[in-house]
């Protein structure tokens, strides 16, 4: 569009030098040179005007030509053209819902809101409140996240993604009944929702209601069988039932999904030691770190391997190894501290729970208030 | 001839062991003064030999000497055997009778059944009970055939047991406290500060051997922790050590009444003393309510020192040394002995009974019951108003020896006791047994990404069992009194008080040396504790522990205050409803003893002020704090003190001793004092 504007000014030129030239002897033919000019500028945008279209339309044009932009990632050059189309037509709420969603990939939230709150202005839809509502999901501004998708679900009680944020924020809240309903509420909404039934799953998990969170793992699983995250979640679930063989089997298949998701891997660990096959355990520990030598959690899984073993020598050396990797490990220093009892250092030993609870770690206070007390 | 040479040879090369040599001629030709030597030997070990038990370890070095020239010997081998099962190294009898059945099966006709003991003692179970039930076929006396019996019932015991092994340590005391000779009966305070016990060595007060038992004179020897460990013991000299047989039987958990044993006095009975200063006093006869012409031989205080726990084998018992136990009355006199009754005692001894110092645990040693072989230790408690069915501690705690006198620390994680079988410095010697509870599982950092949207990490900790260990629930609270003045160790009388009962429990004395002091408080009581010398101030403790709480050391040095004009004590056990001034049943003893105290002090004038923390308006404060002062002052008229004596004042929040921030220093603030104004 722009880029006609000054090739069509340099043939003017061109033309009105020229046509002073000739001016005297052909007026006619100056006229029509400048029709011919015109004639060229009817090619760009800003001719549209001189072809007769309508500010709506051009507004249209530009908005169709924006929603291009966002659809290819390339949310700046959206941002300008609804900017056009609302120069054009200054109650275009979808151009501003739209640009606000350019906004939002920006992450420039405050203009995100501005224009979000103009579209609610013009048009109080429920897409738009949710939208508005996501702007405060990424600001992290809670109590505005709840009102709005509250607000959202006044105009539209089965928006499938408000009621799933709002699962989501009473799972943080650990109101896990108001959680369970909304996820419910998500899945009646729209029944492939692999998200909300993972979700619900583990809302079901933190409430100790394990076949439920079973059962529901199993409906992600089969609706977004790619996600490795579920599988893991899913052998969770099994781990706690102490369904062990089930437990290793989904985290086998995140394992398969994904094959550097060690977290599925260091979970398969512990329920092969739960289980007690320590050599089993040791492998995938072992595989970790192959992929990922300074993988903290792997050679603190080792340490309890070694643990399970009575080689406290051997323990206290991963352990050792994995506080190196990452001193905030509690787990590690709480390991450390059982190595180094048994291995008759005592003193050090209550350090490394002491150090544990410190980072967390409550399981250890009680080795500390028997086995410390001195 | 060759065929039968190779026949001979196969013979004994079938037979794969050696055969039986006899110490003559003929087996040792050429060697003739050596044979002599050894012969001379076996002699000499002959005539200890036949001195009785006592003697065997003497007999020993003959037989050994005898045993180098010729090792197949199966009589010699049996009797050398013999020697180290009536030792304290009843272990090394194991090669020898093994050996001894292999030479000459017949060799004795009671080899079966001392096979079955080094099986027992080694713990080898199966092969016990059958050596055992193979002798059932050869003895005839009903005595030896109960014995038998309960020695199998005793290796399936063993078996038991073997499967669940207690978690523990069990480390020797070291050269400070063991020596090559006997030590045995630890004794120890609550706190573990000090540890006596009773040892054969030589040094003694008098020195001299024990012809009986070719030991050295039982004598009481003590030694003191010191960071870890335990200092050089040293004998408890006169007049505790006597030159008869002295022993240490217990200690009270403040370490200032000590029972002993005397082996010379009619049939060995219990005395006391007593630790004045530094000082003990000369043991009196705990009396006839306790001693007998019978055997007593071991006893223990409960927490409150209102009843002594003892063994005896008077007559009128389950049979063996039973557990007795008599109260002690208000005029420090014993009751009469009463048997604790089936449940502890059996038809066998119970020896070495323990009470902790919460109140309701026992610790005893017993033959009977469940025991794996010789005394075993046991504990029970008193609980529902009877005691508990006895329970094995397990192993390695006992063994198949004589396992004896465990005492538990007061923390509960420690005992100290005394064993044979574990090799130490010779003899029997001083154990301390940590335990350590089941064993402890390891924490790994599982994670889950619970949200899908958010992906947020949550670690998932797999919440352990606290370890199991015997805890009791008290509190152990020490420290030293003293003039607030001069910092003067003082001795003085601590009375501890059941708050709600208005009772009180028991009377401590500080020690008059040290001014230290120690109390045990089980838990589930509202504890007032008192602690009064003449010419001073009472000092005002209080501890409301719930039945729930858990085991804790407390260190509270007391500073007492003279009798003097504008010294001020806090009165910690008076109570009020809540948001008003009416004083609660709790408080009256407490109040009782500022009436003792302003009775025993008619010239002196006080202040009674009542105190509150920050919490309500400065208004309200004052006007709560003032009817609380008021509603002490109107007690103490009640019981007769002249109202122009007391003054009552409330302060409000104007005075606080501690911050109001928190909960503990606001109820430090909250309080009542009481303050001398004149003393004429």
């Amino acid at each position: 569009m722009s880029a006609c504007r000054p090739i069509a000014s340099a043939l003017k030129n061109k033309l009105c030098i020229f046509a002073k030239k000739f001016f005297m002897k052909n007026v006619i033919l100056t006229i029509s040179i400048l029709c011919f000019s015109i004639f060229s500028y009817s090619q760009s945008d800003t001719v549209k005007i001189a072809a007769n279209l309508t500010p709506e339309q051009i507004a249209q044009n530009d908005y169709n030509s924006g929603l291009n932009y966002l659809n290819n990632n390339n949310p700046s050059m959206a941002i300008q053209l609804f900017t056009q189309a609302l120069q054009n037509m200054p109650n275009f709420e979808k151009a501003y819902y739209n640009r606000s969603l350019c906004y939002i990939q920006l992450k420039n939230y405050p203009e995100a809101l501005k224009d979000i709150n103009q579209a609610i202005q013009l048009k109080p839809s429920d897409e738009y409140y949710f939208t508005k509502s996501l702007i405060f999901f990424h600001q992290n501004q809670k109590d505005s996240l709840e009102q709005t998708l509250l607000k959202t679900l006044v105009i539209n009680p089965n928006h499938a993604e408000a009621n799933y944020y709002l699962g989501m924020l009473y799972f943080n809240y650990q109101d896990y009944d108001k959680a369970l309903s909304y996820y419910q509420k998500a899945i009646q909404s729209k029944s492939d929702y692999a998200y909300a039934y993972n979700d619900l799953a583990s809302t079901y998990l933190m409430k100790n209601d394990i076949d439920n969170a079973i059962k529901n793992y199993e409906l992600a699983a089969k609706y977004a069988p790619n996600q490795a995250f579920i599988f893991n979640n899913l052998g969770s679930a099994y781990r706690q039932k102490k369904d062990y063989n089930k437990a290793i089997e989904a985290y086998s298949k995140a394992i398969m999904l994904d094959n550097n998701y060690f977290i599925a891997y260091i979970n398969s660990g512990a329920t092969r030691l739960e289980k007690g096959d320590i050599v089993g355990a040791k492998s995938d520990f072992e595989k970790v770190i192959q992929k990922d030598p300074r993988n903290s959690a792997a050679y603190n899984g080792l340490a309890g391997v070694y643990i399970k073993e009575k080689d406290y020598k051997k323990a206290k050396e991963m352990a050792t190894r994995a506080i190196e990797l990452n001193p905030d490990n509690g787990q590690a220093y709480y390991n450390r501290g059982i190595a180094r009892q048994m291995l008759r250092e005592e003193d050090a030993a209550c350090e490394d729970w002491q150090k544990a609870l410190k980072l967390g770690i409550t399981p250890a206070k009680s080795f500390i208030s028997t086995d410390c007390a001195d | 001839m060759k065929k039968l040479s190779i026949l001979l040879f196969t013979m004994i090369a079938l037979n794969g062991i050696a055969q039986n040599v006899e110490f003559e001629k003929k087996n040792f030709p050429g060697r003739k003064d050596e044979l002599n030597e050894a012969k001379d030997n076996i002699k000499k070990g002959d005539e200890i030999f036949e001195q009785g038990e006592a003697y065997y370890r003497d007999a020993l070095p003959f037989y050994l000497k005898a045993q180098n020239f010729n090792p197949n010997n199966a009589k010699l081998n049996f009797k050398i055997g013999l020697c180290y099962l009536h030792s304290f190294e009843k272990k090394k009898a194991y090669d020898y009778i093994l050996k001894a059945f292999q030479l000459d099966p017949s060799v004795d006709p009671k080899i079966r059944y001392y096979m079955g003991r080094v099986y027992h003692l080694n713990s080898e179970w199966d092969k016990a009970i059958q050596e055992y039930s193979a002798c059932l076929n050869t003895i005839k006396s009903k005595e030896e055939i109960k014995d038998v019996n309960k020695k199998i019932q005793e290796c399936n015991s063993g078996k038991i047991l073997s499967q669940n092994p207690i978690r523990v340590w069990v480390d020797n005391l070291g050269p400070e406290v063991n020596t090559s000779f006997n030590e045995y009966s630890p004794v120890i305070t609550a706190d573990e500060s000090v540890l006596m016990f009773t040892s054969r060595r030589p040094g003694g007060v008098g020195n001299k051997m024990d012809e009986s038992k070719n030991e050295y004179f039982e004598d009481v020897w003590v030694s003191y922790k010191v960071g870890k460990k335990f200092s050089q013991a040293v004998n408890l000299g006169p007049p505790v050590n006597t030159e008869n047989h002295d022993a240490a039987v217990c200690l009270s958990p403040d370490g200032q009444k000590l029972i002993t044993y005397q082996g010379g006095v009619n049939g060995g009975d219990l005395f006391i003393s007593y630790l004045v200063g530094k000082q003990w006093s000369k043991p009196e006869n705990l009396g006839k309510a306790i001693n007998t012409k019978y055997h007593e031989s071991s006893a223990s205080f409960s927490y409150d020192g209102k009843i002594l726990y003892f063994v005896s084998d008077r007559e009128g018992g389950y049979g063996g040394h039973d557990i007795y136990y008599a109260e002690i009355n208000e005029k420090g006199k014993f009751e009469k002995a009463v048997n604790i009754g089936p449940v502890i005692n059996t038809e066998y001894d119970e020896e070495g009974v323990y009470m902790m110092p919460d109140g309701k645990t026992m610790y005893f040693a017993s033959k009977g019951h469940n025991s794996i072989g010789g005394y075993d230790v046991f504990k029970t408690t008193f609980e529902n108003g009877q005691w508990t069915k006895p329970v094995n501690l397990g192993i390695p705690i006992n063994t198949p020896d004589d396992d004896a006198f465990f005492a538990l620390a007061g923390s509960g994680r420690r005992a100290y006791y005394s064993s044979a079988s574990l090799g130490g410095y010779g003899g029997m010697d001083l154990y301390k047994i940590t335990i350590l509870g089941p064993e402890k599982q390891p924490l790994l950092n599982t994670e889950d990404q619970l949200l899908a949207m958010s992906a947020k990490p949550v670690t998932n900790l797999k919440v352990e069992q606290a370890v199991e260990v015997t805890k009791p629930k008290m509190t152990l609270l020490k420290g030293i009194v003293y003039d607030a003045k001069t910092n003067e160790p003082l001795e003085a009388i601590l009375n501890l008080i059941d708050n709600e009962k208005n009772v009180i429990l028991a009377s401590f004395k500080s020690n008059a040396a040290t001014g230290k002091y120690l109390v045990t408080l089980p838990s589930g009581k509202n504890y007032g504790i008192a602690v009064q010398r003449e010419g001073y101030l009472f000092h005002s403790e209080n501890f409301n522990l719930p039945a729930d709480a858990d085991y804790q050391e407390v260190t509270k040095d007391i500073p007492l205050k003279k009798i003097e004009i504008g010294n001020t004590i806090v009165l910690k056990n008076i109570f009020f409803d809540f948001d008003k001034a009416t004083l609660r049943p709790e408080s009256f003893n407490e109040l009782d003893r500022l009436v003792k105290l302003l009775t025993e002090n008619p010239t002196i004038k006080v202040e009674l002020s009542a105190h509150t923390d920050s919490k309500g308006s400065d208004e309200y404060n004052m006007k709560l704090s003032q009817k609380r002062a008021e509603s002490v002052v109107n007690y103490l008229i009640g019981k007769g003190i002249s109202a122009d004596r007391l003054i009552a004042k409330g302060y409000g929040e104007t005075q606080p001793i501690d911050t109001n921030d928190t909960e503990e220093g606001r109820q430090n603030n909250r309080r009542v004092e009481f303050k001398i104004l004149s003393a004429k």
